[in-house]
């Protein structure tokens, strides 16, 4: 294969506005973007409880979320497949090769992180600000508040390192999801099935296609932290 | 003792490491006057101010004071919100009317400033934004921990003018200053502080006319020169 062969394969591609290669990306990005929005709406405030609140079983749960941030993806989707497989405690939910079983596999992947990392940022936060709050009298509810307003450009960071893990994962959503074609394939796992089909260019022309939308997320979380900053919000 | 006394701490003892930092501290605040804590470095005098104000819970002893709303704090550098100074000031006073808010921006000549990030306003604009903050809810106590540290001539008369209204407003000012001049100016009583103890508790006159102890009278000279 020519250096440049899955290059040019790319840009005809994304040219030719390939029907699958759009349906494949499309849900890549659906899929993703839903379990980040979950993540984020879970983890946030959790990380924020963790960060400015002391009760009984918070080192648990920051040693359990902390351990979850190592788990193989793979392991996830593992125990997302017991889970949801026929005979599993939720069963019943039917959602075994589905999007649906990728956005749940994926949002148990990411929420560890996002934990994790609003934690460390409401820590710094809550730590320079826990002297305002015990002088004002503020209560918990609304130094989360508080917190999650302010700590806002950093939250984008986390959303953005979310996304990273979340659509660059391949183990989970290839076991809940099936990679069957139209209905569950997605970037990732539409990469491993070309590259274990001998598809070295097509595969690599994927990546180059994720590595794209990685580029361009990052572009846009650039734009939003200059726009904050300029619409004079601080940081 | 004052029987007019808003707080009264009796017997207090912070220790760390083994350390008392502050030493069975027993005062009793006025109310209604502007009440000095001095002292070197490291006395204690901030973490004094802490703790009467609550924000710090001693080991052992006691504090009776007002309940704590009607208590307000500006610390010697200000904590501010990653928000616009009007946000900021909306955050310590949240049920103040847009005019009332106004008043007080004006008052603090920070007009020009309501919409610019708090946290990037000039040091002395800092300080005004978290006086007004704590000025605004009309507290039966304000707490000042060293209040022009830092600040220019102009600023500093600002900060002196913001604490003299306030006590005309009926609070009694508790406060920390290395500025003798200004501590000459504004102080009814004083608090000297030494190793966390209290070493002397007198009226402003007495203190500065004739300090009791070696090491006021050699605070007084060093901060003189």
């Amino acid at each position: 294969m020519d250096f440049w062969t899955p290059f040019k394969l790319a840009f005809d591609l994304l040219l030719a506005g390939n029907a699958e290669l759009m349906g494949i990306i499309g849900l890549s990005l659906k899929v993703s973007l839903t379990a980040v929005i979950i993540s984020l709406v879970i983890g946030m405030p959790l990380g924020a409880v963790l960060a400015s609140k002391k009760f009984f079983g918070a080192q648990t749960l920051i040693v359990i979320s902390n351990t979850f941030l190592s788990m193989p993806p793979v392991v996830v989707g593992l125990l997302i497949y017991i889970l949801i497989s026929r005979s599993g405690p939720l069963g019943w939910l039917d959602i075994l090769y589905t999007p649906y079983a990728m956005i749940l596999a994926q949002s148990v992947l990411v929420i560890p992180m996002s934990i994790a990392l609003s934690r460390q940022i409401f820590e710094t936060l809550n730590n320079e600000y826990k002297p305002l709050f015990t002088s004002l009298g503020i209560n918990a509810i609304r130094r989360i508040m508080v917190l999650v307003v302010d700590a806002r450009i950093a939250l984008i960071t986390i959303g953005l390192a979310c996304f990273g893990r979340a659509i660059s994962e391949v183990g989970a959503v290839i076991i809940v999801g099936g990679n069957i074609r139209h209905t569950t394939r997605v970037m990732t796992t539409a990469i491993a099935l070309e590259t274990s089909k001998g598809e070295l260019a097509i595969a690599m022309a994927l990546g180059l296609v994720l590595l794209s939308i990685a580029l361009l997320v990052n572009i846009a979380s650039q734009f939003l932290r200059h726009y904050f900053k300029k619409a004079t919000i601080d940081v | 003792m004052s029987d007019n006394a808003i707080i009264k701490a009796e017997a207090l003892f912070i220790i760390r490491n083994g350390t008392a930092i502050l030493n069975e501290v027993t005062t009793h605040i006025s109310k209604g006057k502007n009440t000095m804590l001095l002292g070197h470095n490291g006395a204690g005098k901030s973490l004094l101010l802490q703790a009467l104000h609550g924000i710090i819970t001693p080991d052992s002893g006691t504090i009776s004071a007002p309940p704590a709303k009607s208590q307000k704090m500006v610390f010697q550098k200000p904590i501010l919100l990653r928000r616009s100074a009007s946000r900021h000031f909306d955050f310590l006073c949240p049920h103040l009317s847009p005019t009332e808010k106004i008043h007080w921006f004006k008052r603090a000549g920070l007009m020009n400033q309501m919409h610019t990030p708090a946290r990037q306003l000039s040091g002395g604009e800092q300080q005004k934004l978290a006086f007004i903050g704590a000025m605004a809810s009309k507290p039966d106590i304000l707490f000042l921990d060293e209040p022009s540290a830092n600040l220019d001539f102009e600023a500093s008369a600002k900060i002196e003018s913001l604490i003299d209204h306030a006590q005309k407003n009926g609070a009694t000012i508790i406060m920390t200053t290395h500025n003798l001049a200004q501590a000459r100016r504004l102080a009814d009583h004083v608090l000297f502080i030494d190793h966390g103890k209290i070493i002397e508790d007198r009226s402003a006159k007495d203190f500065f006319a004739n300090p009791l102890h070696d090491v006021a009278k050699s605070y007084i000279a060093y901060h003189r020169a």
